[in-house]
């Protein structure tokens, strides 16, 4: 009985926790990228309209996979824009020839390794899946 | 649209591009594949009215189309593209939209060379992708002209000028699609094609305008015994001006895009300038368009407007007897192409699911120099991207 006291204890505990991080949502890049990034621009980049960091590194942007409550955060408070008309965005141009939607990743865990390990990665999570494997730029 | 190009070089670009893409492909270069489908359905408001190539009978051919395309990255800057479209109105045989090979210069220069898309509109780049869009087909009004790629090389390069950025399309080469002039499908060619899009982007404000121009040949066999008549009767100026045979076709766009929280407003302007043609001297088009994004449904109106006119070119001609059979003719050709129309549109977009969306629309059509052709129409679409 113990046991499954704290188990259901420590599972409410998980869902209040995991409730309280979707309410934020936190852009990464990795942890050598000492570029200096204006919040302004945090929308044209994750729009693919600026293609370098100002150190010269090629920007590589990573978002999450698309029924996530985290990217729709995202997308709503930095880009503005709703699901939909993101991936009309990307659609305009993958279909017009002129770029390719970002990669897409399965979950938070994925998206941090991922900008860890390559240098000039860019990419977003909730706010509690923050680890010190990455740098925080900016928390919405 | 039509689409006939010459046998030949169709198979010739067809077995050229398909090797380089397996080519890309055995090399191990990534192909990447997408597509994009709309399956629209309208009918008319009554029998005797036809509109867009719909009629009173529920009919699905006219504007469906599904496409595929596959986009391989060869590596040093070099991809191949190729867009495969299959339309209703074609009995869905499939044809290749485009096919080119891109060649990033630098992150702001790219350069085209194959079959791809001319950038006369706003919506030109994916014109067929009713996703990309509020509307089923971007206003047909405008959007008229009857072919909208071409054979050549294309130049795209972007930057940055204070806060918007810019992006400038230059193209340069010819088509070969048959045009429907005079009632039916015409051998066509365009030589020296060319002009410029620009495009400036500053968050919720697009500002376009464009310029394109082309040497124009086009067989027009029911106009040929006309000219010669011209000719016989000492008058081969006129028969000139009947025949389209290197003459010249300039167009010119303006459009803009307000996309502000919920708010959307779109214009766009066009104006195509034939000379010396048996067709319209001058053609002004124009929409506007006001919308409101609910959450994910969308409800736009628009309004549209066409006109075009013809000169005759038979003043100083004297009007005997023997000429009458030449004027009569002559001037019934050019007085017919004047026209004035214009309709409204009212739609709704619901975007019901991530990749797709389902839209409905109502458009009423009136020609205000001969009211037997105004017509209402419904459509529905389910459209997607994949």
């Amino acid at each position: 009985m113990n046991i499954i006291k704290s188990k259901f204890l420590l599972s409410i505990l998980a869902l209040l926790f995991s409730t309280s991080s979707l309410a934020g949502v936190s852009v990464i890049v990795n942890s050598a990228n000492g570029a200096a990034i204006d919040e302004g621009d945090l929308s044209r980049i994750f729009l693919g309209k600026v293609k370098k960091f100002s150190t010269g590194d090629k920007i590589t942007i990573v978002n999450l996979k698309y029924k996530q409550a985290t990217r729709n955060e995202f997308e709503k408070k930095v880009l503005n824009k709703s699901a939909s008309q993101v991936k009309a965005y990307w659609s305009k141009l993958m279909f017009s020839g002129k770029g390719k939607p970002p990669k897409e990743l399965a979950s938070d865990k994925d998206i941090l390794a991922f900008v860890a390990k390559t240098p000039g990665a860019i990419g977003y999570v909730a706010d509690g899946s923050v680890d010190d494997s990455v740098k925080v730029i900016k928390s919405f | 649209m039509n689409k006939h190009c010459g046998v030949n070089m169709k198979n010739i670009h067809k077995a050229l591009v398909l090797s380089s893409v397996i080519m890309a492909g055995s090399t191990q270069a990534e192909i990447t594949f997408n597509g994009f489908a709309s399956i629209v359905g309208g009918i008319t408001t009554s029998s005797d009215e036809t509109l867009y190539s719909y009629d009173d009978t529920f009919n699905f051919a006219p504007d469906s189309l599904l496409a595929l395309q596959a986009s391989s990255d060869l590596g040093e800057g070099l991809s191949v593209t190729t867009q495969i479209l299959a339309r209703g109105e074609n009995d869905w045989d499939p044809d290749f939209e485009w096919a080119y090979i891109a060649y990033n210069a630098s992150d702001d220069l790219r350069i085209l060379a194959g079959r791809q898309r001319v950038p006369f509109y706003m919506y030109s780049d994916f014109l067929d992708v009713s996703y990309a869009y509020p509307w089923i087909e971007p206003p047909a009004g405008v959007y008229s002209l009857q072919f909208s790629t071409f054979d050549g090389i294309g130049a795209m390069y972007n930057t940055s000028i204070g806060s918007f950025d810019s992006s400038v399309h230059l193209i340069y080469g010819g088509n070969t699609t048959d045009l429907s002039i005079a009632g039916a499908l015409q051998n066509s060619r365009l030589k020296n094609l060319m002009g410029g899009a620009w495009t400036l982007t500053r968050d919720w404000l697009t500002l376009r305008a464009a310029y394109f121009q082309a040497d124009m040949f086009i067989d027009v066999p029911p106009i040929e015994p006309l000219a010669a008549g011209w000719a016989a009767a000492g008058f081969p100026e006129i028969g000139d001006k009947l025949k389209v045979d290197d003459d010249k076709g300039a167009f010119t766009e303006l459009g803009f895009q307000i996309d502000y929280n919920n708010i959307l407003v779109i214009g766009e302007y066009t104006l195509l300038e034939l000379n010396d043609t048996l067709l319209a001297d001058e053609a002004n088009s124009y929409f506007l368009m006001g919308g409101y994004r609910f959450d994910n449904i969308l409800v736009h109106a628009t309004y549209g407007w066409d006109d075009s006119s013809k000169s005759r070119i038979t003043n100083g001609v004297p009007e005997i007897a023997p000429l009458l059979p030449l004027l009569i003719p002559t001037n019934g050709q050019t007085d017919g192409e004047a026209s004035d129309s214009s309709y409204i549109t009212l739609g709704l977009r619901w975007d019901f699911h991530d990749s797709a969306a389902l839209k409905f629309e109502y458009t009423s059509y009136s020609d205000d120099l001969n009211s037997n052709n105004d017509a209402g129409l419904f459509r529905t679409a389910l459209v997607t991207v994949f």
